[in-house]
């Protein structure tokens, strides 16, 4: 199987109001400005009407032309109604398709980064929370400040019809609040930013620490780990203080833009009325500075302040992840066989090497165990020559058609069909469960109601999770099969089979045992110890490798060190004592007598 | 035990700054239209308007600064107390037995510490918040009176329809968002489930696959969520209707005022704002929600308080003794019965059983991670509780199957507090040295960058347990361990260096290489003898047999 050529993940490098910009779509842009003409209205009239209604109607004894210009009111408001119900329907234009990006670019860096080895823990939680946040706050965003816009064109069209005087005396003093509060966001986004940051690191330190409550307990270790979770503490305390420096600025603006306009007007109010302003017009002038500018202002100031800065801190997070450089793909191969040259493998620059010049050549069809402690390489190993890891020196030849079943099997939310022919997508009913009966699923395969029945995940264990991902790769067509004990959480005979099958299938497999009795099945061993890597068949190995010979006789024959074996196997430890005595005579017969030193060996190396 | 009232007391510095500004910022906002009215019919009728104007600046600048103030304060106030509240959470639940710790999920123990302790931390300031929200609206509607009851009265009409259709909003949401949870809930779970097989994706090179699929929601969560758009617009059109609804209906009852004279026009001004102002009273649901939350936090926390924490004696342990590990009379309620056995010091002794047989309840009595309701652990002849906290922890080492390592560093984690030295040391004895210095920094590679095995994990846990002086006790601790592993730390384990050994397993060799065997049916000691003596008993031979999974 090959690679399937990728789409490149970057986009480039964008900034999270770019990116806002960006989502803008013209034609959605016009439909919600023009929507956003009838909200005017209602805004435009209040104080044209309000002053009318005292001048012309109720300070002349006129109810009814008073009561005409209310209705006015009303009616611009109606219309007014039926223009933001619009606007809003046109935001879902706005907000859906941001939404659908970002899942899309969370879900694809995800899978990217996961297929890297460089797993992101926050992902779901990034798809989850704070997409969502973005897209509420960016929704919010439009709306703020389209509204400050239709009340501010309102306004100022109503004040200039009621008294353009009027207008030059609260313009320039929005002009200025609004200029300054511009000015203090950028410290306002950096603060938030940290407090975002302190609280995640926070809400990290403590899950640890409470996770692992019981182990803190048991070592007694509760005043180290009190100071550890104090420092995230008192930093998420300060940067919450450190808030409180922005709100303040924003008060202050808030001051220039909404309150000082009044004060203006009121104290103009005299010269005014000498110029020939009505007391309905000064009402007026203020109806508009009151009901109309002040809470346009203090929406926009608490909408670019908070959701507007909610949006640039968390769409900044998503961008970082998703933005990130896409990984090499794995180099494509041919063939069967495997072939490594002098390979070096490390971790980090000052770390011991994990694999330190190995040489390993693998025949087209031949069956390899490999043994050796965890954490000693083996996974590594397995993950190089698959290509997913490259090494920091020397060569590797592999097949491309090389397929490697972890230990953490993949099942997925969907049919068992799907699951099972996930790798060969076209097989047919009959190939699918011929692949089921040979790795030993048949039984699970009707318990779970055949071929159609939808598989949760959860509710599987991992044995039977494992079975369906050994029934999947045995039905795939790959020539090379790597288990990387994927059969751990299957009883020694279930692992027999399994084995079994792959090995009579013909193809390349290398199987990295989890138990004494899988090694013995394999013609030939791979023992990694951390110094010495050593292919061999048995009997080269029983007398070459001392971590061998020690494995065999602890799993073979359980005895206190020093004692004599013969006695203790001769004593009630469940083994065969002749098997014992031969195993540790003549492993390499043991290839031959599989089945009978798998029975034998059966009860302690499966007990987990 | 947390109590509102003790969180409150704890910020009442802050708290008496914010509720005076509180108090102030009230009050200016109810004198405020009155002024401003007075200051309009002023203008109108030529009389004195510097007054008014001087009082109405004055007013406005003590709003401007009382909000400054206010802010301040109630930041302060309530980061101060979070930080209090959060540490002093963590220590409690630090203080408690492993199994009334275990009581709680975890995740809902950070949420506690995360989230409601900054609930909980608001309930001064929330007090202070909600009287000025009472206060404003509720004082708005009795000046209006005053200014004219009739218009009152319009007001009130107004204010009801507000309420019907904001009832009316969340009944719709609710029906609509669970849809738009759902759809999306299926992409999270897709996510899931691939970054758990990721493997499997990365050697099958499946990626773009396993993206269509889980991405093959995203339609559904898209039509869900213009759904919700839908009722949002629809709703939102409505409230904005009724909210020039109260204000007409106010100027209208006052216009008639106005035409008989009873209001002047700066009154009908005032009327207007106080209309507004009290319409406030909806928000009155947002206020109270904002004390119903700070009380439901401290409950959160209090909930976690009533626990009793673990009292630790004076004593300290006779130096000649070498470990012996006593249970007398041991009982827990359903899960151990009348369990009398004596472990001899620097003896290794497993631990065998069917599962729930009581083996980790055993285990966690050996190490004082809960104490029996009845009998008592005694360890060189002292009963567990009345030894010092430090003796206790000194003395005993415990290993887990699933350990939980702490802190920023490998090298941190295995020490836990201890000497960073004494982890290698630590490391070398139980295997996990050599796997150690092959990560990228060694033992100072950040903890969160170390992918391990749950048989690393295991090795780690070991070393962490390793420094104990007396008692070592290990629960199914080496079950992860690979077979090469196994038989290394098994040697380690089982060689005679002088500690007692409680190793409770499910595996044939650790018994049979142990000095002793306790034998656990159902919470009760079947059996104390070596492996050897048990073996041709068919009963223990089964408990030793693996579970098929």
């Amino acid at each position: 199987m090959t690679p399937t050529p990728r789409r490149p993940a970057s986009r480039g490098e964008q900034s999270p109001v770019a990116y806002g910009l960006s989502r803008l779509r013209r034609r959605s842009l016009v439909r919600l400005l023009i929507w956003s003409v009838p909200e005017m209205l209602p805004a435009a009239l209040i104080g044209i009407a309000v002053a009318h209604a005292v001048d012309d109607g109720f300070l002349l004894g006129r109810t009814g032309v008073g009561l005409a210009w209310l209705a006015a009111v009303m009616a611009a408001s109606l219309v007014g109604a039926l223009g933001s119900r619009q606007v809003l329907r046109c935001l879902s234009d706005f907000a859906e398709p941001l939404r659908d990006d970002l899942v899309r670019r969370v879900v694809t860096a995800a899978l990217r980064h996961g297929v890297a080895g460089r797993p992101d823990d926050g992902a779901v939680a990034r798809l989850t929370r704070q997409v969502e946040v973005v897209r509420d706050t960016y929704a919010g965003l439009i709306l703020a400040a389209r509204a400050f816009l239709t009340s501010l064109i309102g306004t100022a069209a109503g004040l200039v019809s009621l008294a353009p005087i009027l207008l030059a005396l609260i313009v320039p003093l929005v002009a200025v609040g609004f200029l300054a509060f511009l000015a203090t966001l950028p410290l306002a986004a950096q603060r938030l930013r940290e407090s975002v940051y302190a609280d995640e690191e926070l809400a990290t330190a403590t899950g640890t620490v409470l996770t692992g409550a019981r182990d803190v307990i048991a070592c007694g270790a509760q005043d180290p780990v009190l100071t550890m979770i104090a420092e995230p503490v008192e930093r998420q305390a300060a940067a919450e203080r450190a808030l409180a420096a922005p709100a303040m600025l924003r008060t202050a603006c808030f001051a220039i833009a909404g309150w000082a306009p009044l004060i203006v007007v009121l104290a103009a109010g005299p010269w005014l009325v000498a110029r020939g302003l009505t007391a309905g017009e000064i009402m007026g002038g203020l109806t508009y500075v009151l009901f109309g500018l002040q809470p346009a202002v203090s929406k926009l100031m608490s909408g670019l302040g908070g959701s507007g800065l909610r949006f640039l801190v968390t769409l900044k997070r998503i961008l970082d992840v998703t933005n990130a450089d896409p990984p090499a793909p794995p180099p494509a191969g041919s063939g069967d066989g495997l072939e490594l040259r002098r390979v070096t493998f490390a971790y980090g620059p000052h770390s011991e090497p994990v694999l330190h010049d190995l040489d390993l050549v693998v025949a087209p069809g031949e069956h390899l165990a490999v043994i050796g402690p965890s954490g000693i390489g083996k996974s590594t190993l397995a993950a190089i020559l698959c290509g997913l890891l490259t090494p920091g020196s020397g060569s590797v030849r592999h097949g491309g058609g090389c397929m490697l079943i972890p230990q953490e099997a993949y099942v997925f939310g969907g049919t068992l069909r799907e699951n099972l022919s996930y790798l060969r997508p076209a097989a047919t009913d009959g190939e699918i469960r011929a692949a089921a009966e040979a790795v030993g699923a048949r039984d699970l395969l009707s318990r779970l109601g055949g071929l159609d029945a939808l598989v949760v995940p959860g509710r599987l264990s991992a044995g039977e999770r494992q079975l369906i991902a050994l029934a999947r790769s045995y039905l795939s067509s790959a020539p090379i099969a790597i288990l990387d004990e994927a059969t751990c959480h299957l009883d020694p005979e279930a692992e027999c089979l399994a084995e079994q099958a792959f090995a009579a299938q013909g193809r390349t497999l290398i199987v990295i045992a989890h138990r004494v009795s899988s090694a013995l099945r394999a013609p030939r061993v791979l023992v990694l110890d951390g110094t010495h890597a050593l292919a061999a068949d048995h009997a080269t190995l029983a007398a070459s490798s001392a971590l061998y010979r020690e494995l065999l006789g602890h799993w073979t024959a359980p005895g206190k060190a020093g004692s004599d074996p013969a006695r203790l196997l001769g004593e009630p430890d469940g083994f065969d004592p002749r098997a014992g005595t031969r195993l540790r005579q003549h492993p390499g017969q043991m290839i031959a007598n599989g089945a009978v030193a798998e029975k034998q060996l059966g009860p302690d190396i499966a007990s987990r | 035990m947390t109590h509102f009232a003790e969180i409150v007391r704890k910020g009442r510095g802050w708290l008496t700054l914010m509720a005076i500004c509180s108090l102030a910022s009230a009050g200016v906002t109810l004198a405020l239209p009155a002024v401003l009215g007075s200051a309009i019919d002023a203008i109108v009728s030529g009389g004195e308007v510097e007054r008014a104007l001087i009082i109405a600046t004055a007013l406005i600048a003590l709003a401007v600064a009382t909000d400054l103030a206010e802010a301040a304060a109630g930041v302060a106030c309530v980061a101060g107390t979070t930080a209090w509240l959060r540490l002093r959470t963590v220590r409690h639940l630090l203080s408690l037995s492993a199994p009334t710790v275990a009581r709680f999920e975890t995740g809902d123990l950070v949420s506690r510490v995360s989230g409601n302790a900054v609930d909980a931390a608001q309930a001064g300031t929330s007090l202070a918040v909600t009287a000025v929200g009472v206060l404003a609206p509720l004082g708005s509607l009795i000046l209006l009176a005053l200014i004219d009851v009739w218009i009152a009265l319009a007001f009130l009409a107004g204010v009801w329809l507000v309420a019907m259709v904001l009832r009316a909003f969340t009944r719709r949401t609710t029906a609509v968002a669970l849809g738009y949870q759902k759809a999306q809930g299926a992409i999270a779970t897709g996510l899931t489930e691939a970054l758990a097989g990721i493997r499997t994706i990365a050697a099958a090179a499946t990626a773009e696959q396993e993206e269509r699929r889980i991405l093959r929601s995203v339609p559904e969560l898209s039509a869900h969520g213009r759904r919700l758009w839908t009722v949002l617009a629809r709703t939102s059109a409505q409230a904005t209707v009724v909210g020039p609804v109260v204000l007409v209906a106010v100027l209208a009852v006052g216009g008639f005022a106005l035409t008989q004279g009873r209001i002047t026009p700066g009154e009908l001004f005032a009327a207007s704002r106080y209309a507004v102002l009290g319409a406030g009273l909806g928000g009155l649901t947002g206020v109270l929600g904002a004390l119903a939350r700070a009380r439901a936090g401290t409950n959160r926390l209090a909930e976690v308080f009533t626990r009793p924490s673990t009292a630790y004696g004076a004593a300290t342990l006779p130096t000649s003794a070498s470990g012996t590990l006593r249970f007398r009379q041991v009982s827990v309620k359903s899960l151990l019965h009348n369990v009398d056995l004596t472990l001899p010091g620097g003896a290794s002794v497993a631990v065998v059983g069917r599962s729930g047989s009581g083996k980790s309840v055993l285990a966690e009595l050996a190490a004082r991670l809960r104490d029996p309701d009845s009998g008592a652990v005694l360890l060189d002849g002292i009963p567990l509780p009345e030894l010092t906290h430090h003796e206790l922890r000194r003395a005993i080492g415990c290993a887990f199957e699933r350990p939980h390592l702490i802190g920023g560093t490998v090298g941190e984690a295995i020490a836990l507090g201890r000497d960073p030295a004494s982890a290698i040391q630590a490391a070398r004895s139980v295997q996990a040295h050599s796997f150690v210095i092959r990560l990228p920094s060694g033992y100072q590679t950040p903890l969160a960058q170390t992918p391990m095995s749950g048989g690393e994990r295991q090795r780690l846990g070991l070393a962490r347990a390793w420094h104990a002086e007396r008692l070592l006790v290990l629960d199914d601790a080496t079950s992860s361990l690979d077979m090469v592993t196994e038989m290394k730390i098994a040697q380690a384990l089982l060689e005679d260096d002088g500690r007692t050994r409680l190793i409770v397993t499910h595996r044939v060799p650790t018994a049979a290489r142990a000095d002793l065997v306790v034998w656990l049916e159902e919470g009760r000691v079947q059996a104390i003898a070596p492996h050897h003596l048990l073996w041709p008993d068919p009963r223990y031979r089964a408990v030793l047999q693996p579970e098929t999974p």
